[in-house]
Protein backbone atom coordinates (compact mmCIF):
# COMPACT_ATOMS: atom_id res chain seq x y z
CA UNK A 1 0.00 0.00 0.00
CA UNK A 2 2.85 2.40 0.89
CA UNK A 3 5.11 1.38 -1.95
CA UNK A 4 3.81 3.89 -4.57
CA UNK A 5 3.92 6.68 -1.98
CA UNK A 6 7.51 5.81 -1.07
CA UNK A 7 8.44 5.75 -4.78
CA UNK A 8 6.79 9.13 -5.25
CA UNK A 9 8.81 10.65 -2.42
CA UNK A 10 12.04 9.11 -3.67
CA UNK A 11 11.57 10.44 -7.20
CA UNK A 12 10.24 13.81 -6.02
CA UNK A 13 13.12 14.54 -3.68
CA UNK A 14 15.84 12.76 -5.64
CA UNK A 15 17.67 15.70 -7.14
CA UNK A 16 19.81 13.37 -9.22
CA UNK A 17 16.80 11.74 -10.91
CA UNK A 18 16.92 12.24 -14.65
CA UNK A 19 14.01 13.67 -16.63
CA UNK A 20 13.67 10.25 -18.22
CA UNK A 21 13.23 8.66 -14.81
CA UNK A 22 10.66 11.28 -13.81
CA UNK A 23 8.68 10.74 -17.05
CA UNK A 24 8.86 6.96 -16.58
CA UNK A 25 7.56 7.35 -13.03
CA UNK A 26 4.76 9.67 -14.18
CA UNK A 27 3.51 7.16 -16.74
CA UNK A 28 3.84 4.10 -14.54
CA UNK A 29 2.04 5.83 -11.66
CA UNK A 30 -0.62 7.00 -14.08
CA UNK A 31 -1.24 3.51 -15.42
CA UNK A 32 -1.27 2.22 -11.85
CA UNK A 33 -3.94 4.79 -11.11
CA UNK A 34 -5.92 3.53 -14.07
CA UNK A 35 -5.82 -0.06 -12.95
CA UNK A 36 -6.02 0.37 -9.17
CA UNK A 37 -7.72 3.62 -8.24
CA UNK A 38 -10.53 4.00 -10.82
CA UNK A 39 -14.06 2.95 -9.99
CA UNK A 40 -15.43 -0.35 -11.18
CA UNK A 41 -18.06 -0.36 -13.92
CA UNK A 42 -20.87 -1.15 -11.48
CA UNK A 43 -19.78 1.71 -9.19
CA UNK A 44 -19.74 4.12 -12.12
CA UNK A 45 -23.16 3.04 -13.37
CA UNK A 46 -24.59 3.40 -9.84
CA UNK A 47 -23.14 6.93 -9.70
CA UNK A 48 -24.62 7.84 -13.11
CA UNK A 49 -28.05 6.55 -12.08
CA UNK A 50 -27.92 8.44 -8.77
CA UNK A 51 -26.96 11.70 -10.52
CA UNK A 52 -29.70 11.25 -13.16
CA UNK A 53 -32.27 10.48 -10.45
CA UNK A 54 -31.22 13.61 -8.54
CA UNK A 55 -31.51 15.58 -11.81
CA UNK A 56 -35.01 14.24 -12.47
CA UNK A 57 -36.01 15.09 -8.87
CA UNK A 58 -34.63 18.63 -9.34
CA UNK A 59 -36.66 19.09 -12.56
CA UNK A 60 -39.77 17.96 -10.73
CA UNK A 61 -39.08 20.16 -7.65
CA UNK A 62 -38.39 23.23 -9.77
CA UNK A 63 -41.40 22.72 -12.06
CA UNK A 64 -43.80 25.62 -12.06
CA UNK A 65 -45.74 28.01 -14.16
CA UNK A 66 -44.13 30.45 -16.56
CA UNK A 67 -43.65 34.01 -15.26
CA UNK A 68 -43.10 35.52 -18.68
CA UNK A 69 -45.60 38.19 -19.68
CA UNK A 70 -47.07 38.71 -16.22
CA UNK A 71 -45.32 42.03 -15.75
CA UNK A 72 -44.45 44.91 -18.02
CA UNK A 73 -40.88 45.31 -19.31
CA UNK A 74 -39.13 46.22 -22.59
CA UNK A 75 -38.09 42.64 -23.31
CA UNK A 76 -39.47 39.84 -25.49
CA UNK A 77 -42.15 37.89 -23.64
CA UNK A 78 -43.30 40.79 -21.45
CA UNK A 79 -46.25 43.14 -21.82
CA UNK A 80 -44.98 46.28 -23.58
CA UNK A 81 -44.70 49.28 -21.19
CA UNK A 82 -47.63 51.56 -21.84
CA UNK A 83 -47.32 55.23 -22.81
CA UNK A 84 -49.33 58.15 -24.11
CA UNK A 85 -47.64 60.65 -26.43
CA UNK A 86 -48.63 63.36 -28.87
CA UNK A 87 -47.76 63.86 -32.54
CA UNK A 88 -46.33 67.26 -33.66
CA UNK A 89 -49.90 68.21 -34.64
CA UNK A 90 -51.23 67.42 -31.13
CA UNK A 91 -52.96 64.08 -31.87
CA UNK A 92 -52.69 61.71 -28.86
CA UNK A 93 -51.81 58.00 -29.05
CA UNK A 94 -51.90 55.46 -26.18
CA UNK A 95 -50.15 52.15 -26.81
CA UNK A 96 -52.58 50.04 -24.72
CA UNK A 97 -55.51 51.35 -26.79
CA UNK A 98 -54.00 49.72 -29.87
CA UNK A 99 -54.46 46.17 -28.50
CA UNK A 100 -55.81 43.87 -31.21
CA UNK A 101 -53.25 45.27 -33.69
CA UNK A 102 -49.62 44.31 -34.21
CA UNK A 103 -47.50 47.35 -33.32
CA UNK A 104 -43.93 48.34 -34.10
CA UNK A 105 -42.60 50.88 -31.61
CA UNK A 106 -39.54 52.40 -33.27
CA UNK A 107 -37.43 54.71 -31.11
CA UNK A 108 -35.36 57.09 -33.22
CA UNK A 109 -33.67 60.49 -33.54
CA UNK A 110 -32.95 62.68 -36.57
CA UNK A 111 -29.18 62.73 -35.88
CA UNK A 112 -28.92 58.91 -35.88
CA UNK A 113 -27.73 57.59 -39.32
CA UNK A 114 -29.13 54.02 -39.01
CA UNK A 115 -32.50 55.49 -37.90
CA UNK A 116 -32.58 57.54 -41.10
CA UNK A 117 -31.48 54.56 -43.18
CA UNK A 118 -34.24 52.22 -41.98
CA UNK A 119 -37.15 54.68 -42.34
CA UNK A 120 -37.91 53.91 -46.04
CA UNK A 121 -38.13 50.16 -45.28
CA UNK A 122 -40.40 50.81 -42.26
CA UNK A 123 -42.65 53.05 -44.38
CA UNK A 124 -42.81 50.40 -47.12
CA UNK A 125 -43.76 47.67 -44.63
CA UNK A 126 -46.37 49.95 -43.02
CA UNK A 127 -47.98 50.50 -46.45
CA UNK A 128 -47.93 46.77 -47.16
CA UNK A 129 -49.27 45.47 -43.83
CA UNK A 130 -51.46 48.27 -42.40
CA UNK A 131 -54.63 46.69 -43.82
CA UNK A 132 -53.86 43.51 -41.85
CA UNK A 133 -53.83 45.44 -38.56
CA UNK A 134 -50.21 46.60 -38.41
CA UNK A 135 -49.38 49.99 -36.90
CA UNK A 136 -46.05 51.76 -36.58
CA UNK A 137 -45.43 54.25 -33.78
CA UNK A 138 -42.28 56.19 -34.60
CA UNK A 139 -41.27 57.64 -31.24
CA UNK A 140 -38.81 60.49 -31.67
CA UNK A 141 -36.45 60.85 -28.69
CA UNK A 142 -37.21 64.58 -28.66
CA UNK A 143 -35.46 65.10 -25.32
CA UNK A 144 -32.21 64.04 -27.03
CA UNK A 145 -33.05 65.66 -30.39
CA UNK A 146 -33.72 69.04 -31.95
CA UNK A 147 -37.56 69.29 -32.04
CA UNK A 148 -37.46 71.66 -35.03
CA UNK A 149 -35.82 69.00 -37.22
CA UNK A 150 -38.57 66.40 -36.70
CA UNK A 151 -41.26 67.71 -39.07
CA UNK A 152 -38.79 68.42 -41.95
CA UNK A 153 -37.40 64.88 -41.44
CA UNK A 154 -40.89 63.34 -41.64
CA UNK A 155 -41.69 65.33 -44.80
CA UNK A 156 -38.36 64.50 -46.40
CA UNK A 157 -38.92 60.74 -45.92
CA UNK A 158 -42.67 60.88 -46.74
CA UNK A 159 -43.61 59.10 -43.48
CA UNK A 160 -47.34 58.49 -43.10
CA UNK A 161 -47.36 56.49 -39.85
CA UNK A 162 -47.80 58.33 -36.52
CA UNK A 163 -44.67 60.15 -35.32
CA UNK A 164 -44.77 60.76 -31.56
CA UNK A 165 -42.65 63.14 -29.53
CA UNK A 166 -41.04 61.92 -26.32
CA UNK A 167 -40.29 65.37 -24.94
CA UNK A 168 -39.37 64.51 -21.35
CA UNK A 169 -37.92 61.04 -21.92
CA UNK A 170 -40.72 58.96 -20.32
CA UNK A 171 -40.68 56.37 -23.09
CA UNK A 172 -36.87 56.36 -23.28
CA UNK A 173 -36.79 55.58 -19.54
CA UNK A 174 -39.62 53.01 -19.61
CA UNK A 175 -37.95 51.19 -22.53
CA UNK A 176 -34.51 51.47 -20.84
CA UNK A 177 -33.06 52.68 -24.10
CA UNK A 178 -29.31 52.21 -24.52
CA UNK A 179 -28.89 52.40 -28.32
CA UNK A 180 -30.71 54.04 -31.23
CA UNK A 181 -32.61 52.90 -33.17
CA UNK A 182 -34.43 50.42 -30.94
CA UNK A 183 -37.46 48.57 -32.27
CA UNK A 184 -40.09 46.62 -30.33
CA UNK A 185 -42.46 44.30 -32.18
CA UNK A 186 -45.68 43.86 -30.19
CA UNK A 187 -48.36 41.24 -30.94
CA UNK A 188 -52.13 41.71 -30.89
CA UNK A 189 -52.21 40.87 -27.14
CA UNK A 190 -49.79 43.66 -26.28
CA UNK A 191 -46.84 41.31 -25.61
CA UNK A 192 -43.41 42.08 -27.07
CA UNK A 193 -42.46 39.32 -29.51
CA UNK A 194 -39.08 40.65 -30.60
CA UNK A 195 -36.64 43.44 -29.80
CA UNK A 196 -34.17 44.68 -32.41
CA UNK A 197 -31.46 46.93 -31.03
CA UNK A 198 -29.46 48.87 -33.60
CA UNK A 199 -30.03 49.09 -37.30
CA UNK A 200 -30.76 49.69 -40.06
CA UNK A 201 -33.34 46.90 -40.26
CA UNK A 202 -33.73 45.36 -43.70
CA UNK A 203 -37.10 44.78 -45.35
CA UNK A 204 -36.66 41.03 -44.92
CA UNK A 205 -36.05 41.31 -41.18
CA UNK A 206 -39.03 43.65 -40.81
CA UNK A 207 -41.23 41.25 -42.77
CA UNK A 208 -40.34 38.20 -40.64
CA UNK A 209 -40.87 40.10 -37.37
CA UNK A 210 -44.15 41.74 -38.51
CA UNK A 211 -45.61 38.44 -39.74
CA UNK A 212 -44.73 36.84 -36.41
CA UNK A 213 -46.41 39.70 -34.48
CA UNK A 214 -49.51 39.50 -36.71
CA UNK A 215 -50.06 35.77 -35.99
CA UNK B 1 -20.35 47.97 -11.57
CA UNK B 2 -23.05 45.80 -13.16
CA UNK B 3 -24.72 48.86 -14.70
CA UNK B 4 -21.37 50.02 -16.06
CA UNK B 5 -20.73 46.59 -17.59
CA UNK B 6 -24.22 46.46 -19.10
CA UNK B 7 -23.88 49.96 -20.54
CA UNK B 8 -20.42 49.24 -21.92
CA UNK B 9 -21.55 46.06 -23.68
CA UNK B 10 -25.16 47.06 -24.43
CA UNK B 11 -26.53 45.30 -27.53
CA UNK B 12 -25.28 45.04 -30.23
CA UNK B 13 -21.86 45.52 -28.54
CA UNK B 14 -22.43 42.36 -26.45
CA UNK B 15 -21.24 40.44 -29.53
CA UNK B 16 -17.73 41.76 -28.76
CA UNK B 17 -17.70 39.50 -25.69
CA UNK B 18 -18.32 36.45 -27.88
CA UNK B 19 -15.54 37.47 -30.26
CA UNK B 20 -13.09 37.97 -27.35
CA UNK B 21 -14.11 34.60 -25.87
CA UNK B 22 -13.62 32.84 -29.23
CA UNK B 23 -10.17 34.40 -29.65
CA UNK B 24 -9.08 33.56 -26.09
CA UNK B 25 -10.48 30.02 -26.37
CA UNK B 26 -8.65 29.48 -29.64
CA UNK B 27 -5.38 30.70 -28.08
CA UNK B 28 -5.73 28.28 -25.15
CA UNK B 29 -6.76 25.39 -27.40
CA UNK B 30 -3.67 26.02 -29.55
CA UNK B 31 -1.50 25.82 -26.42
CA UNK B 32 -2.87 22.37 -25.62
CA UNK B 33 -2.99 21.06 -29.22
CA UNK B 34 0.45 19.45 -29.12
CA UNK B 35 -0.40 17.44 -25.99
CA UNK B 36 -3.17 15.73 -27.97
CA UNK B 37 -0.96 15.01 -30.96
CA UNK B 38 -2.47 17.75 -33.13
CA UNK B 39 -0.77 20.53 -35.01
CA UNK B 40 -1.61 24.13 -34.07
CA UNK B 41 -2.39 24.96 -37.70
CA UNK B 42 -4.84 22.09 -38.12
CA UNK B 43 -6.72 23.11 -34.99
CA UNK B 44 -6.67 26.74 -36.04
CA UNK B 45 -8.04 25.93 -39.48
CA UNK B 46 -10.68 23.62 -38.05
CA UNK B 47 -11.99 26.38 -35.76
CA UNK B 48 -11.72 29.00 -38.50
CA UNK B 49 -13.77 26.96 -40.99
CA UNK B 50 -16.19 26.01 -38.22
CA UNK B 51 -16.77 29.67 -37.35
CA UNK B 52 -17.22 30.68 -41.01
CA UNK B 53 -19.71 27.82 -41.42
CA UNK B 54 -21.48 28.97 -38.22
CA UNK B 55 -21.97 32.49 -39.56
CA UNK B 56 -23.00 31.48 -43.10
CA UNK B 57 -25.04 28.49 -41.92
CA UNK B 58 -26.97 30.62 -39.41
CA UNK B 59 -27.93 33.09 -42.12
CA UNK B 60 -28.83 30.41 -44.68
CA UNK B 61 -30.91 28.46 -42.18
CA UNK B 62 -32.87 31.62 -41.27
CA UNK B 63 -33.39 32.42 -44.98
CA UNK B 64 -34.62 28.88 -45.74
CA UNK B 65 -37.06 28.99 -42.83
CA UNK B 66 -38.48 32.31 -44.11
CA UNK B 67 -38.06 31.67 -47.83
CA UNK B 68 -41.29 33.42 -48.92
CA UNK B 69 -40.16 36.61 -47.14
CA UNK B 70 -36.76 36.55 -48.79
CA UNK B 71 -38.28 35.91 -52.23
CA UNK B 72 -40.09 39.25 -51.77
CA UNK B 73 -36.94 41.00 -50.43
CA UNK B 74 -33.91 39.06 -51.76
CA UNK B 75 -31.45 41.85 -50.81
CA UNK B 76 -32.14 40.91 -47.18
CA UNK B 77 -30.04 37.75 -47.61
CA UNK B 78 -26.86 39.82 -47.60
CA UNK B 79 -28.00 42.62 -45.26
CA UNK B 80 -25.86 43.39 -42.22
CA UNK B 81 -28.60 42.66 -39.64
CA UNK B 82 -27.22 40.18 -37.09
CA UNK B 83 -30.83 39.32 -36.20
CA UNK B 84 -31.23 37.44 -39.50
CA UNK B 85 -29.70 34.38 -37.90
CA UNK B 86 -30.75 30.93 -36.67
CA UNK B 87 -28.34 29.69 -33.95
CA UNK B 88 -29.53 26.05 -34.11
CA UNK B 89 -29.04 25.88 -37.88
CA UNK B 90 -25.69 27.65 -37.47
CA UNK B 91 -24.47 25.04 -34.95
CA UNK B 92 -25.62 22.16 -37.15
CA UNK B 93 -23.85 23.54 -40.25
CA UNK B 94 -20.66 24.32 -38.25
CA UNK B 95 -20.60 20.76 -36.87
CA UNK B 96 -21.05 19.22 -40.33
CA UNK B 97 -18.30 21.37 -41.87
CA UNK B 98 -15.93 20.73 -38.93
CA UNK B 99 -16.55 16.96 -39.24
CA UNK B 100 -15.96 16.96 -43.02
CA UNK B 101 -12.85 19.15 -42.70
CA UNK B 102 -11.53 17.06 -39.80
CA UNK B 103 -11.96 13.89 -41.87
CA UNK B 104 -10.08 15.48 -44.78
CA UNK B 105 -7.20 16.23 -42.44
CA UNK B 106 -7.49 12.70 -40.97
CA UNK B 107 -7.89 14.09 -37.46
CA UNK B 108 -8.95 11.58 -34.81
CA UNK B 109 -12.30 12.57 -33.32
CA UNK B 110 -11.67 12.17 -29.59
CA UNK B 111 -8.22 13.80 -29.30
CA UNK B 112 -9.52 16.68 -31.46
CA UNK B 113 -12.53 17.16 -29.18
CA UNK B 114 -10.21 17.02 -26.15
CA UNK B 115 -7.99 19.70 -27.68
CA UNK B 116 -11.03 21.86 -28.50
CA UNK B 117 -12.39 21.65 -24.93
CA UNK B 118 -10.71 24.90 -23.71
CA UNK B 119 -12.25 26.67 -26.74
CA UNK B 120 -15.75 25.41 -25.84
CA UNK B 121 -15.22 26.16 -22.13
CA UNK B 122 -14.12 29.77 -22.71
CA UNK B 123 -16.93 30.26 -25.24
CA UNK B 124 -19.41 29.15 -22.57
CA UNK B 125 -18.04 31.88 -20.25
CA UNK B 126 -18.38 34.43 -23.09
CA UNK B 127 -21.99 33.36 -23.71
CA UNK B 128 -22.81 33.87 -20.01
CA UNK B 129 -21.26 37.35 -20.05
CA UNK B 130 -23.02 38.32 -23.27
CA UNK B 131 -26.34 37.21 -21.73
CA UNK B 132 -25.57 39.44 -18.75
CA UNK B 133 -24.75 42.41 -21.00
CA UNK B 134 -27.86 41.98 -23.15
CA UNK B 135 -30.16 41.15 -20.22
CA UNK B 136 -31.29 37.94 -21.95
CA UNK B 137 -31.53 34.50 -20.30
CA UNK B 138 -32.80 36.38 -17.24
CA UNK B 139 -33.92 34.87 -13.94
CA UNK B 140 -37.18 34.53 -12.04
CA UNK B 141 -38.15 37.19 -9.56
CA UNK B 142 -36.56 36.75 -6.14
CA UNK B 143 -36.27 38.43 -2.74
CA UNK B 144 -32.81 36.96 -2.14
CA UNK B 145 -30.16 39.58 -1.25
CA UNK B 146 -28.07 38.81 -4.35
CA UNK B 147 -30.98 39.41 -6.74
CA UNK B 148 -30.24 41.92 -9.53
CA UNK B 149 -32.56 44.64 -10.73
CA UNK B 150 -33.50 43.67 -14.26
CA UNK B 151 -36.62 44.22 -16.38
CA UNK B 152 -38.44 46.05 -13.60
CA UNK B 153 -37.93 43.41 -10.89
CA UNK B 154 -35.29 41.94 -8.57
CA UNK B 155 -34.31 38.70 -10.31
CA UNK B 156 -32.06 35.69 -9.87
CA UNK B 157 -28.77 36.64 -11.58
CA UNK B 158 -28.93 33.53 -13.77
CA UNK B 159 -26.42 35.02 -16.21
CA UNK B 160 -23.93 35.36 -13.33
CA UNK B 161 -24.71 31.78 -12.15
CA UNK B 162 -24.11 30.63 -15.73
CA UNK B 163 -20.80 32.54 -16.01
CA UNK B 164 -19.53 31.33 -12.63
CA UNK B 165 -20.45 27.71 -13.40
CA UNK B 166 -18.64 27.94 -16.77
CA UNK B 167 -15.59 29.51 -15.05
CA UNK B 168 -15.54 26.75 -12.46
CA UNK B 169 -15.80 24.03 -15.13
CA UNK B 170 -13.02 25.67 -17.14
CA UNK B 171 -10.81 25.94 -14.01
CA UNK B 172 -11.42 22.31 -13.04
CA UNK B 173 -10.56 21.02 -16.50
CA UNK B 174 -7.68 23.38 -17.25
CA UNK B 175 -5.78 22.57 -14.07
CA UNK B 176 -6.68 18.86 -14.07
CA UNK B 177 -3.91 16.50 -15.13
CA UNK B 178 -4.39 15.48 -18.75
CA UNK B 179 -6.29 12.20 -18.98
CA UNK B 180 -4.39 9.52 -20.88
CA UNK B 181 -7.70 8.28 -22.26
CA UNK B 182 -8.85 10.18 -25.42
CA UNK B 183 -12.34 11.63 -25.22
CA UNK B 184 -12.64 11.62 -21.42
CA UNK B 185 -11.59 15.29 -21.10
CA UNK B 186 -14.24 16.49 -23.57
CA UNK B 187 -16.99 14.21 -22.24
CA UNK B 188 -16.28 15.35 -18.66
CA UNK B 189 -16.64 18.97 -19.82
CA UNK B 190 -19.89 18.14 -21.64
CA UNK B 191 -21.30 16.29 -18.59
CA UNK B 192 -20.41 19.15 -16.21
CA UNK B 193 -21.92 21.70 -18.60
CA UNK B 194 -25.14 19.71 -18.97
CA UNK B 195 -25.37 19.26 -15.18
CA UNK B 196 -24.83 22.98 -14.55
CA UNK B 197 -27.58 23.88 -17.03
CA UNK B 198 -29.90 21.30 -15.49
CA UNK B 199 -29.43 23.08 -12.15
CA UNK B 200 -29.38 26.74 -13.28
CA UNK B 201 -32.28 26.55 -15.76
CA UNK B 202 -34.60 26.11 -12.75
CA UNK B 203 -33.99 29.78 -11.89
CA UNK B 204 -34.58 31.12 -15.42
CA UNK B 205 -37.58 33.37 -15.89
CA UNK B 206 -37.64 33.61 -19.67
CA UNK B 207 -39.02 30.18 -20.49
CA UNK B 208 -42.46 30.67 -21.97
CA UNK B 209 -43.23 27.21 -23.38
CA UNK B 210 -43.48 24.51 -20.74
CA UNK B 211 -43.84 20.75 -21.17
CA UNK B 212 -47.11 19.48 -19.56
CA UNK B 213 -47.63 23.08 -18.41
CA UNK B 214 -44.96 22.80 -15.72
CA UNK B 215 -41.65 21.24 -16.87
CA UNK B 216 -38.90 23.48 -18.20
CA UNK B 217 -37.92 22.09 -21.66
CA UNK B 218 -34.33 23.36 -21.29
CA UNK B 219 -33.92 21.32 -18.11
CA UNK B 220 -35.31 18.24 -19.84
CA UNK B 221 -32.86 18.75 -22.76
CA UNK B 222 -29.98 19.19 -20.26
CA UNK B 223 -31.01 15.97 -18.47
CA UNK B 224 -31.07 14.02 -21.75
CA UNK B 225 -27.66 15.53 -22.69
CA UNK B 226 -26.26 14.48 -19.30
CA UNK B 227 -27.56 10.92 -19.77
CA UNK B 228 -25.98 10.82 -23.26
CA UNK B 229 -22.66 12.07 -21.80
CA UNK B 230 -22.72 9.27 -19.22
CA UNK B 231 -23.46 6.69 -21.94
CA UNK B 232 -20.61 8.03 -24.09
CA UNK B 233 -18.23 8.14 -21.11
CA UNK B 234 -19.00 4.53 -20.21
CA UNK B 235 -18.68 3.42 -23.82
CA UNK B 236 -15.27 5.21 -24.13
CA UNK B 237 -13.96 3.68 -20.90
CA UNK B 238 -15.06 0.17 -21.96
CA UNK B 239 -13.56 0.59 -25.47
CA UNK B 240 -10.26 1.88 -24.11
CA UNK B 241 -10.03 -0.93 -21.54
CA UNK B 242 -10.64 -3.51 -24.27
CA UNK B 243 -7.96 -1.87 -26.42
CA UNK B 244 -5.60 -2.19 -23.43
Amino acid sequence: MFKPFRELLIVRFDKTATTEKRIHFYFTSNSRQLTQNTMSQSQRITLYILILMAGAAWISISAGTSTVGTTSAPQAGFTAPDFTLKTPTGEEYTLSELKGNAVLVNLWATWCPPCRAEMPAIQKMYDEYKDQGFIVLGVNMTYQDDPFTVTPFVEEHGLTFPILLDEIGNVGTAYQIRSLPSSYFINRLGVITEVVIGGPMSEALLRTRIEEALK
Amino acid sequence: MLTLFRNLFAPPRHMILLVIAAWLGLTLAEKRAKQYGLSKDDLNNLIFYGLIAFVIGGRLSFVLQNITTFIKSPAGIISINPDIFDPIGATAVALIIALVYGQRLSLSLWPTLDALTPFFAILAIGIGLSHLAAGTAFGKETSLPWGIDLWNAARHPTQIYETLASLLIFGLLWFQKQSPRPGIHFLTFAAFTAASHLFIEAFRGDTSTLIFNSLNPNQVIAWVALALCFLALESRITQLKKAG
